[in-house]
């Protein structure tokens, strides 16, 4: 058993719905820094993804520092990220610009917005 | 390094051109998933590949060797389970795995043992009382249990229940080991069945390749667009670009197609080039895609042939 879930979709890339699904499991405190995350065959067996793509997402995870690779020991969730709060709100520009635009091609309005992601973060558990 | 080489591949019976012409390759540690209606050359394709037909024209090379020298030493290295394939039915499940064993060096006890509890295959059991899904999965644990460097599996999957499948994939999926990689080929008319698993997709078509590219490619350049607004001009004077398919005005607001060649920067420009008007792009599944190529592939076979 893996400690998240994935709910595949038609139509989008397996890639991108497991790296999803991970970031959010980390997100709601599902996998929690310091546990341990499974090895690439667990991952492509559980899962009946590809190897290849499971090692594709171990690694792009181990690049974007979600998870640490202890050699000899396995792979576990890293703590949040380290350096400045302006640093990791970089990380998020693309993110936002594309929820700007995607909001202000449905007409919604700014308070919309800003009400709807209050709502989304509202759902998470508080951050110390 | 490919573990599959078709240069200029054919094969004919007959009048009928099963095979045309194929150039292609496959590469070492990919999961290859060959796609196309029943009748499009598959089987032949992999039989080909498995040295059980011989080439009409061309030629195909598979780990290294030219297919129609390829011989025991080398299917010791090259698994091969096809629907429908002859067993020695009057063994028990358990006696054709040890009939099996000695034939290979590198039979894996482990894995034959595991395989057999997963499949839940009862191993006193003669073939020929076997369903269809238990006589696939007994076939797929011979071929398995010797980790072969190529596993070619024609249509495994037809026929079997959402459970039997799920095993079935899951003993796939033990195929890679640590030490080389392994390369699958899979055939089948059902592409849902291996869209989790495909590095790469083939599309045969009246024997030849429409598409062979990876799987994340494919559905990255497919778009089903929307067009809406009420600035819609007529079919433009040059007829609309080649890289749009089945484009359809459901309705005088509307326009809908197909983009087979979508880029990030696509939205903004088809944005430009109708103004006032609300473009959305819709990601599509590699089942839709492949339902628009093969549509696609019937018109102009039709034209072709008028």
């Amino acid at each position: 058993m893996l400690p998240f879930e994935v709910v595949f979709r038609a139509g989008e890339p397996v890639y991108e719905q497991v790296m999803y699904a991970v970031k959010r499991a980390v997100a709601t405190g599902q996998l929690a820094a310091g546990s341990r995350f499974p090895a690439v065959r667990a991952l492509s067996q559980e899962l009946r993804i590809n190897p290849n793509t499971a090692h594709k997402i171990v690694a792009a995870l181990t690049a974007e520092g979600v998870l640490l690779v202890h050699p000899g020991i396995g792979t576990v969730v890293a703590h949040p990220a380290a350096g400045s709060v302006e640093d990791r709100a970089a990380l998020l520009n693309e993110e936002l610009e594309r929820l700007v635009v995607e909001a202000r091609r449905l007409g919604l309005d700014e308070e919309k917005v800003t009400a709807a992601v209050r709502r989304h973060w509202r759902k998470f558990p508080k951050t110390p | 390094m490919n573990a599959i080489e078709c240069d200029n591949l054919s094969r004919s019976f007959g009048s009928v051109r099963a095979v045309r012409e194929l150039t292609f390759t496959v590469s070492t540690g990919s999961f290859f998933a060959l796609l196309g209606p029943n009748g499009a050359g598959k089987t032949t394709l992999l039989k080909t590949l498995r040295n059980l037909i011989r080439p009409s024209g061309g030629r195909a090379t598979v780990l290294g060797r030219d297919s129609t020298r390829l011989d025991a030493c080398d299917f010791r290295r090259i698994g091969y389970v096809a629907d429908g394939q002859d067993m020695p039915d009057w063994m028990t499940v358990g006696q054709l795995n040890a009939y099996c064993r000695p034939l290979y060096p590198t039979w894996d006890r482990d894995l034959e043992g595991r395989l057999m509890t997963v499949f839940d295959l009862p191993a006193d059991r003669p073939l020929r009382k076997l369903s269809r899904g238990m006589a696939m999965k007994a076939a797929l644990i011979t071929n398995l249990a010797f980790r072969p460097e190529l596993m070619i599996l024609d249509e495994p999957f037809s026929g079997l229940d959402p459970l039997v499948r799920d095993d079935f994939i899951q003993g796939l999926l033990e195929l890679p080991g640590d030490d080389r990689p392994r390369t699958v080929v899979v055939s089948s008319h059902d592409i849902d069945e291996v869209e989790r698993l495909a590095d790469d997709v083939g599309f045969l078509a009246d024997g030849r390749l429409l598409v062979h590219e990876p799987a994340d490619a494919l559905r990255g350049r497919f778009r089903t667009v929307e067009i809406v607004g009420p600035g819609l001009a007529g079919p433009s004077p040059g007829g609309p670009p080649a890289a749009w398919l089945e484009v359809g005005r459901p309705a005088e607001n509307v326009m809908r197609l197909v983009h087979g060649a979508f880029t990030p920067a696509s939205e903004a420009e088809l944005g430009a080039s109708f103004p006032g008007c609300r473009v959305t792009a819709r990601a599509m599944s590699l089942r839709e895609i492949f339902l628009v190529l093969a549509r696609r592939h019937q018109t102009a076979s039709v034209e072709e042939a008028a």
